[in-house]
């Protein structure tokens, strides 16, 4: 019972960051005025469409532009413009979480489409391919490189490690970015320095696939790279901490194999703080993502973002901030999950 | 532990001792900084065209010579308030001003300007020409103008140049081009087309024709004499001031991006900038976090539920996304991004003191305290907080660097306040007109070098505390 209270109480605490952060997006746009300036411009398309296709039909102009503003009025009556923003908010948020924006003002999807639920629809899977890919490498690496340091805890590896996770954390993932595309792409023509395909793209399903993965090679090695040091820390540290117990020194005294005492006896207790952490490092592995996908024109939802952002395209900006935090909760949620089955302490009731 | 204990503690580890010699040189280049840089250096100089116009576009650092060798040519600027001779000629007087340019060949040079700030004259007005006379003894006249005369309703002395100077880029100069094809046509033989000079005056003018290679020129190494004769009514007229550039490929200490700004500049501005950003936000971010986690703590019941459930919320939600967001939306306002950072920031705090507040709370400290009858006010500050105020000191510097790289990062995304040049909005420039993908390298590496070291110098500060958070460690020294 308490697995499901405990569960409960972590999923509605994520649903209230998400209703928190769509609040602030709707007051934010009601209150300077932008949600009015998107609504005219849903509007205003639409009544363009109705123009031409009335255009066959009615003859008189001047009955044609008393149609088209009576069906204009109808259209701000129904999105709500003559009322004041604070009171459309429901609404507004309704169509926020269903990415019903209208159009974007000039980026386009891959065939053609300018709906920004195309748009955002198209690009989450990249992002959610070099996101998820970055995560597995880095924890697998992570735990592995971490186990072995505790194992050699104070010697001159571990403590290069610790100053080698403090410049992780001090290095911006985008210039880190940069610096490899300067050196591995322009300097030693290693990798390919950005974008999703070869030009022109490789024939054939196998070899477009190969040459896809060989352009996320560096996107994917930048961002395990810049978090893979703290990563590494911290397993480390969790591991030490864990291996000083008693029940330790006791498993080790009956003769236990070393790797069984590592898997069965400190890996096995250390593991939920170490979810823990990986759960503080993903709001920061998520703008990672941001940056590095501009940096590699990698095409995204990051890169969109930055695209939105330079062409000043505010609906793509609205769908795309809710995408991200819907991206950042639901990743949460999956760790939430992945801890109360890690933690036996919360599936026997007691206090975490 | 009082400061100068924890000073102590600190100097005592290696990497806190790094730290604060990283951090006191921050601090200096910082205040150099604020006392000769006027504040508005963003508006009026860094983003202000015309303060970098003589200035050579993505040239290289001068230190790149060690290895560029002759490839390489400097940038030479050339000023004289004073004439270095002046000549009565009947009625009138001649000026001159000369300056002498050793040109070794190789790359001519990448621009070549006159200004002339500060004409004054009493009736006739001045006529100003600049001369060139070449190693092989050929004098060439580059430029030759009148300064505009007395306009109706005009009274003497008459000004001229004041504001805006006479500025003429002789390089691209369509005047100076005919001035040179005249000069090869006369001198040398040679008909040169529009075309062949088209951004080739300089080499033309340091250099000769290669015969059946029209518009390819010899560079003509040696010395250049510049002499520009300045023609004045009396000898009370005012010259004020006379420059002569001669733009180079390479320049000063960190090059110059493609509108030919110093970056040397925009990087020493970045410095208190940086700071003052993660200062600003740690600081005010601490004292939050900290207020509430100690209330959370001490308070408990009720108080303590409403802040541990909305700390909960706010510490999740996603700071970067939220905050491309309300800056696009709100502005690119560099205020604004430090007051979100701060409004985003606390909450990991919150739930940290909570914990040890709860901790100390059931001491034999408080227990005391609150037998003596002291107000929950004086047990919260008096005696809570000390007892956890090291650690809160280290978690705001823990915190420091997290706000310089949000800054960063948003400047990067083409969000940063277009007022105050960033080592982010440097970087972003750098970034945004390709410098990545021809190799200006100069452009993109020291910026985010110098972010990279401003964050680590607070990490390694972060490192240096450690101690003094945790007493075991510094038992066991």
């Amino acid at each position: 019972m308490s697995l499901i209270w405990t569960l409960a109480i972590r999923g509605l605490t994520l649903l209230g960051v998400l209703f928190v952060v769509l609040i602030m997006l709707v007051v934010a746009l009601g209150a300077t005025g932008f949600s009015d300036r998107m609504l005219r411009a849903i509007i205003g398309e639409e009544v363009r469409g109705l123009r031409t296709s009335l255009a066959q039909t009615i003859r008189d102009p001047d009955q044609l532009e008393a149609t088209l503003e009576a069906r204009r009025r109808d259209l701000e009556s129904f999105y709500g413009l003559e009322r004041p923003w604070y009171s459309r908010l429901p609404s507004m948020v309704l169509r926020v979480v269903k990415l019903d924006l209208g159009s974007a003002r000039t980026l386009r999807s891959f065939d053609g489409s300018s709906r920004v639920t195309d748009l955002v629809l198209e690009r989450l899977p990249y992002t959610m391919m070099l996101i998820t890919t970055a995560s597995v490498i880095t924890a697998v690496l992570g735990l592995w490189a971490g186990v072995k340091l505790a194992t050699r805890a104070g010697t001159a590896l571990d403590r290069l490690s610790s100053y080698l996770s403090a410049v992780s954390y001090a290095v911006p993932a985008w210039w880190a970015g940069i610096l490899l595309i300067l050196l591995l792409a322009f300097r030693l023509h290693l990798l390919p320095a950005g974008g999703l395909y070869s030009t022109p793209p490789p024939e054939g399903g196998l070899a477009r696939f190969l040459d896809l993965l060989w352009h996320a090679v560096l996107p994917i090695f930048t961002l395990v790279a810049v978090s893979l040091g703290a990563w590494v820390y911290t397993v480390r540290t969790m591991v030490l901490n864990t291996a000083q117990e008693f029940f330790v020194t006791v498993a080790r005294a009956k003769g236990l194999p070393e790797g069984r005492v590592m898997r069965r006896y400190i890996l096995r207790v250390a593991s939920p703080p170490i979810v823990t952490n990986l759960v503080l490092g993903l709001a920061g592995s998520l703008g990672g993502a941001i940056l590095t996908e501009t940096v590699f024109n990698w095409p995204g939802m990051g890169r969109l973002f930055y695209e939105a952002i330079i062409t000043a395209d505010e609906n793509l900006v609205v769908a795309l901030t809710f995408m991200f935090t819907l991206l950042y909760v639901a990743a949460r949620f999956v760790l939430e999950v992945l801890y109360v089955a890690l933690d036996p302490r919360i599936r026997y009731g007691s206090r975490t | 532990m009082n400061p100068r204990d924890v000073t102590q503690v600190l100097l005592s580890t290696g990497s806190g001792r790094v730290g604060a010699v990283f951090l006191t040189t921050l601090v200096l280049v910082s205040l150099f900084v604020l006392i000769r840089f006027p504040l508005d250096f963003g508006p009026t100089r860094w983003n202000n065209p015309a303060s970098w116009a003589d200035n050579p576009k993505a040239a290289a650092p001068a230190w790149t010579r060690l290895w560029q060798g002759n490839q390489a040519i400097g940038h030479r600027v050339y000023q004289s308030q004073e004439p270095s001779a002046s000549t009565p000629l009947a009625d009138l007087e001649q000026r001159t001003y000369t300056f002498s340019y050793d040109y070794g060949g190789g790359r001519a040079p990448t621009l070549m300007a006159l200004s002339v700030v500060d004409v004054r004259f009493a009736s006739r007005p001045t006529v100003l020409t600049l001369q060139v006379r070449r190693p092989d003894g050929r004098t060439l006249t580059l430029y030759q103008t009148v300064v505009r005369g007395p306009r109706e309703g005009e009274t003497p002395p008459y000004l001229r140049f004041q504001d805006a100077p006479l500025r003429v880029n002789l390089s691209s100069d369509g005047d100076a081009a005919a001035r040179v094809r005249e000069f090869y046509a006369q001198q040398m033989g040679v008909a040169l087309t529009v075309e062949a000079l088209q951004g080739r005056i300089t080499h033309a003018v340091f250099g000769t024709p290669i015969e059946g290679a029209p518009g390819q020129f010899q560079p003509l190494p040696g010395a250049y004499q510049f002499t520009l004769t300045a023609v004045t009514g009396a000898s009370s007229d005012v010259i004020g001031n006379v420059k002569l550039v001669m733009g180079g490929s390479v320049y000063g200490v960190m090059g110059t991006d493609t509108l030919g700004r110093d970056l040397a500049l925009g990087l020493l501005f970045g410095f208190p900038v940086a700071l003052t950003i993660g200062i600003a936000t740690s600081v005010f971010a601490t004292i939050i976090g900290a207020s509430l986690g100690m209330l959370s703590g001490y308070m408990a019941g009720k108080t303590d539920l409403v802040i541990q459930r909305f700390t909960d919320i706010w510490s999740n939600v996603p700071l970067l996304p939220i905050l491309i967001f309300l800056i696009f939306i709100l502005g690119q306002k560099l205020w604004l991004v430090v007051v979100l950072m701060i409004l985003f920031g606390w909450p990991g705090l919150t739930i940290v003191v909570r914990s040890m507040v709860l901790q100390l709370r059931s001491g034999q400290l408080v227990e005391a305290t609150q037998a003596l009858g002291a107000s929950k006010v004086r047990i919260m500050f008096r005696h809570l907080l000390f007892q956890i105020a090291p650690f809160i000191f280290a978690q705001m510097i823990f915190f420091t660097p997290g706000a310089i790289l949000a800054e960063a990062s948003l400047s990067f995304l083409g969000l940063g306040d277009p007022s105050i040049p960033t080592w982010g909005q440097i970087l972003e420039n750098g970034f945004r007109t390709g410098a990545v993908y021809v190799g200006y390298w100069w452009w993109v590496l020291p910026p985010g070098l110098l972010i990279v070291v401003t964050a680590m110098t607070f990490v390694l500060l972060t490192l240096g505390l450690e101690p003094v958070v945790n007493p075991r460690l510094r038992e066991n020294r």
